[in-house]
């Protein structure tokens, strides 16, 4: 379960624009979703101070000052859940100002709770294990 | 595996040379910090005292220091020490039979850990204007010292760090799961020993500083490492051993401190994952503006989730059981107590995944801020201009999984012995921890 | 006392005061001009005094967001102000008098009220020629000339059915006795000019493009740029980066104007508070650039509008109000 190939929905690669606007300490929206294979415009548009935008895994970035909004175009090849965040220091909880990009289903969450499954599982298993070891040697 | 057994290790324990050297570069950058936090730059990410204590500090503490070493922060932690040298009147000599100071008894209503539960929590809901703003880091730093040196001269022995420290609860509840241990040698030895200089102290050394009988220790829990028995024992019969992991909770505590200190540490790990490190700005914002009412709301909701919600779904889950315990109030308090245990290595492993986000993020500053502590534009090792970058973002996810799957497991084989000693499932227990796995895989991943 | 036991005690002694008094010391030698948001007191110190001549060293450091430094009507890059990071400046200044110094990245609805004087004064023993004070070569402003009350309404009666285009205009402007100097277009509006043009056998929309052509060719392409970028800069926030008036800051400087104890009057106060609309042709087309340069000049006198009088220069004025019209007119296809 936490290893099979996961089934894989061709789908066509779109392009797609997103307008988030980040103000202290947030984007709206802050969750975005795509499917491998779209090419991604970001227009980020900062209604306080200046921000940035960096997504995690991607390692690319964008910064806007307050009327002059900035794009960032890239192509989503990379599935899985990334983080976003600002990379242009906003003020006290400038570490935090988090967004989450989804490029097509989070994997790796799902092969995680595969694997917590097995886990539990195993663990409830191994402890029934004494007591049903009688029952198989038996026949 | 005695490590004491050899002798370079045994020496550089009982001298008091190699930790009173750590303890001077610890109290020094303590106090560095502090200046940092109230001269420093107002910003937060690049001041020094923000970067060493909960970016660099908070890495070490929780990543290698607590999971490997359990207590060894506490042997080398400067807190204590300017209150414990003026309790002693000395730094290095043995002490005069008579006190120097008022050298109280604890009381015995405070002789557990709920005041460092308060304490946690205290700091925990004001931990985003504290992890962002130097000069409250600074005056908590302060405060903290001063704290101890106060108690030191009211009460005996090590209060502070045995009843009050926010982080020494939850190091010592989560040191059990640590293979490593102080333990005696020949328990006959100890029980023929006479004046226990372990306990009283001697010209060798000091009295047990965490006031604990090193002849009665079975768990790490209030154990601070400081050594001090090592130096006093006229037997020898004092040893640092490597263990397995978690080789204490095999024997489960049946303290209600305890189990909620376990259930602040789990409840509160969840919570910042989803506030600090999660895509939703109204949390952040409501655990920010400390004082409106958006933050009130944010502690009901902290305070309810780790008093209320979790230990309630904790204690149906345990009334599930297949063959539930007997009855009676006292025998209730125990199982649940017991299985709380269970909760210790996953909660320890959920806080591992939380920091390694945190850490592997933020871990640029610390370059930024060694070579530029106080934001004046110094650049003493070249490093002050690096660019804030996360690290190590491709193992991240793996690495937290592993954390939080391995945590299930382990939390899963701690039920079953915890389950096994007060004679009750643990598959309740399991399947709570599974679920709670899944939460804290959906707030990280 | 043993030996080990007061060495100890020195040594502990020692390296503290060591760990507070060394960076202590530096720090209180360390002259940083901090910046901060207006709202929690803007740049400190904010007056800086300097002599004619003589080189200005500045540290500059951010508490909180991303800022910028830069004096007015000076012509200096101006330089980024980082949070927790110092950024050296030298300056120099030729000519006596009271500079301003602004913050150039936006940081706010009041970020452009975070500013501070510079103030030179000329050093006798200067070995530089005393230069005219900064302020005295300046022309008196067109529209106290003119004698213009800039916050007189000043509507277009009239607007063009479509958006005036200054290809066609210059075409049929070929033959026209107009007035074709800088003088003239910046003293009248463009409803003026197509107002000049009613004795003419023209249709409406051609004297309305004559007046786009004569708009056009009183700027060149170089100076929409310099003037563009100053808008982005310095405009876009509150009236739009299209000209709409519905800049990112439009909505806060209305609750500002709702909230507002100022002494305007209930309704007037809070239009007074929304950024003006440079797509909107009745305001605009109403408007000379002399008029416009007043406006920008003095700016809005407590309506949330900056006075730019001691930031920009002239030329950076004209520039951005040509940039300005082009919100109104079709200057494609024209070459300079």
């Amino acid at each position: 379960m936490a290893f099979a190939p996961f089934p894989v929905r061709p789908v066509t690669p779109q392009e797609r624009t997103f307008r988030i606007e980040a103000g202290q300490f947030s984007y709206t929206p802050s969750e975005l979703s795509v499917n491998p294979g779209d090419t991604i415009t970001i227009e980020l548009v900062s209604t306080d101070v200046v921000h940035g935008l960096y997504v995690d895994g991607y390692d690319i970035s964008v910064e806007a000052d307050p009327g002059q909004t900035a794009t960032l175009t890239f192509l989503a090849d990379k599935p899985g859940s990334f983080r976003f965040r600002c990379n242009v220091t906003c003020g006290a909880m400038h570490p935090f100002m988090i967004g989450k990009l989804s490029v097509g289903q989070n994997e790796w969450f799902y092969r995680s709770i595969g694997l917590s499954i097995i886990a539990t599982i195993g663990s409830i298993g191994y402890l029934m294990f004494p007591r049903l070891l009688p029952l198989i040697t038996a026949h | 595996m005695e490590l004491t057994r050899n002798p370079f290790i045994k020496n550089a324990l009982k001298s008091r040379y190699p930790q009173l050297a750590v303890f001077i570069v610890m109290l020094v950058g303590y106090v560095f910090a502090i200046l940092a936090g109230l001269i420093g730059t107002p910003v937060g990410s690049h001041n020094f005292s923000i970067v060493f204590v909960w970016i660099a500090w908070w890495a070490i503490l929780i990543l290698v220091a607590v999971p490997f070493f359990g207590r060894g922060w506490c042997a080398v932690c400067p807190i204590p020490l300017p209150g414990e040298w003026l309790q002693r009147g000395a730094v290095l000599t043995p002490p005069d039979k008579k006190p120097k100071w008022l050298n109280l008894r604890w009381p015995k209503a405070l002789r557990n850990i709920w005041l460092q539960n308060i304490s946690f929590l205290l700091l925990a809901l004001f931990s985003s204007v504290l992890l962002t703003t130097p000069n409250i880091t600074a005056i908590v730093l302060a405060a903290m010292l001063f704290a101890a040196i106060g108690l030191s001269t009211i009460f005996e022995r090590r209060s502070f760090c045995r009843y009050l420290c926010p982080v020494g609860g939850f190091i010592g509840l989560y040191s059990q799961t640590a293979p490593i241990e102080l333990r005696i040698k020949e328990k006959q030895v100890c029980v023929t020993c006479d004046g226990k200089p372990c306990y009283n102290g001697s010209a060798n050394g000091y009295g047990c500083p965490w006031d604990v009988f090193p002849g009665g220790l079975t768990k790490n829990t209030y154990c601070g490492l400081c050594m001090e028995c090592i130096r006093t024992c006229p037997h020898d019969n004092i040893a640092i051993n490597l263990r397995p992991f978690s080789a204490d909770l095999s024997k489960p505590s049946t303290r209600m401190d305890e189990a909620f200190k376990a259930f602040i540490m789990f409840g509160s790990a969840m919570i910042y994952a989803g506030v600090l490190l999660g895509p939703w700005g109204a949390l952040k914002d409501a655990a920010y503006n400390v004082g409106t009412s958006a933050w009130f709301m944010y502690v009901i909701i902290f305070l309810g989730m780790i008093f209320i919600i979790l230990p309630g779904l904790f204690s149906f889950s345990l009334s599930l059981s297949p063959n539930p315990s007997p009855a009676g109030r006292g025998v209730g308090v125990r199982v649940f107590a017991s299985l709380a245990t269970a909760l210790l290595p996953l909660g320890l492993m959920f806080w591992v995944a939380f920091s390694l986000s945190f850490v592997l993020t933020n871990a640029t500053y610390i370059f930024v801020s060694l070579s530029d502590p106080l934001g004046l534009g110094w650049n003493l090792f070249g490093t002050a201009n690096t660019a804030w970058q996360p690290m190590l973002t491709s193992i991240l996810a793996p690495a937290q999984t592993l954390a939080l799957v391995g945590g299930l497991i382990w939390s899963a084989r701690t039920a079953q012995k915890a389950a096994g000693e007060v004679k009750v499932s643990s598959i309740p227990v399991i399947i709570y921890c599974f679920i709670a796995t899944l939460a804290m895989l959906w707030l990280l991943l | 006392m043993k030996r080990s036991e007061l060495l100890s005690r020195i040594l502990i002694t020692v390296a503290v005061l060591a760990t507070v008094g060394t960076p202590l010391f530096i720090w209180a030698r360390t002259p940083l001009i901090h910046a901060k948001i207006a709202e929690d007191g803007g740049w400190n110190p904010d007056i800086i005094k300097v002599n004619v001549g003589e080189p200005l060293h500045l540290k500059l450091t951010s508490d909180d967001v991303v800022h910028g430094f830069a004096v007015g009507q000076m012509d200096m890059q101006s330089v980024d102000v980082l949070p927790g990071k110092v950024t050296d400046i030298t300056l120099t200044f030729d000519r006596p008098g009271i500079y301003t110094f602004f913050c150039t990245r936006w940081c706010g609805l009041n970020h452009w009220r975070m500013r501070g004087t510079i103030e030179v004064t000329g050093a006798s023993d200067s070995p530089i020629p005393a230069e005219p004070a900064l302020g005295e070569v300046e022309r008196v402003p067109m529209y106290v000339t003119l004698g213009l009350d800039i916050d007189a309404p000043h509507e277009a009666p009239v607007i063009p059915s479509s958006q005036p285009s200054a290809s066609s205009g210059r075409k049929l402007a070929a033959n026209l006795p107009i007035d074709r100097s800088t003088d003239y277009y910046r003293a009248n509006s463009p409803y003026q000019v197509f107002g000049e043009l009613s004795n003419t056998s023209m249709t409406d929309s051609q004297r309305w493009d004559v007046a786009a052509y004569l708009w056009q060719s009183n700027t060149t392409a170089e100076s929409l740029a310099n003037g563009q970028q100053l808008y982005a800069q310095n405009c876009a926030a509150c009236h739009g980066e299209n000209g709409a008036g519905d800049g990112v800051f439009a909505d806060d400087l209305a609750a500002a104007g709702e909230s507002s104890t100022q002494t305007m009057t209930g309704a007037d106060n809070m239009t007074m508070q929304t950024p003006v609309d440079f797509t909107d042709p009745t305001r605009m087309l109403g408007a000379s650039p002399a008029l416009l340069q007043g406006k920008i000049l003095r700016g809005g006198m407590g309506t949330g509008m900056p006075m730019w009088g001691s930031i920009f220069t002239e030329e950076q004025i004209w520039d951005l109000i040509a940039y300005l019209y082009s919100f109104q007119f079709n200057y494609q296809g024209v070459t300079q």
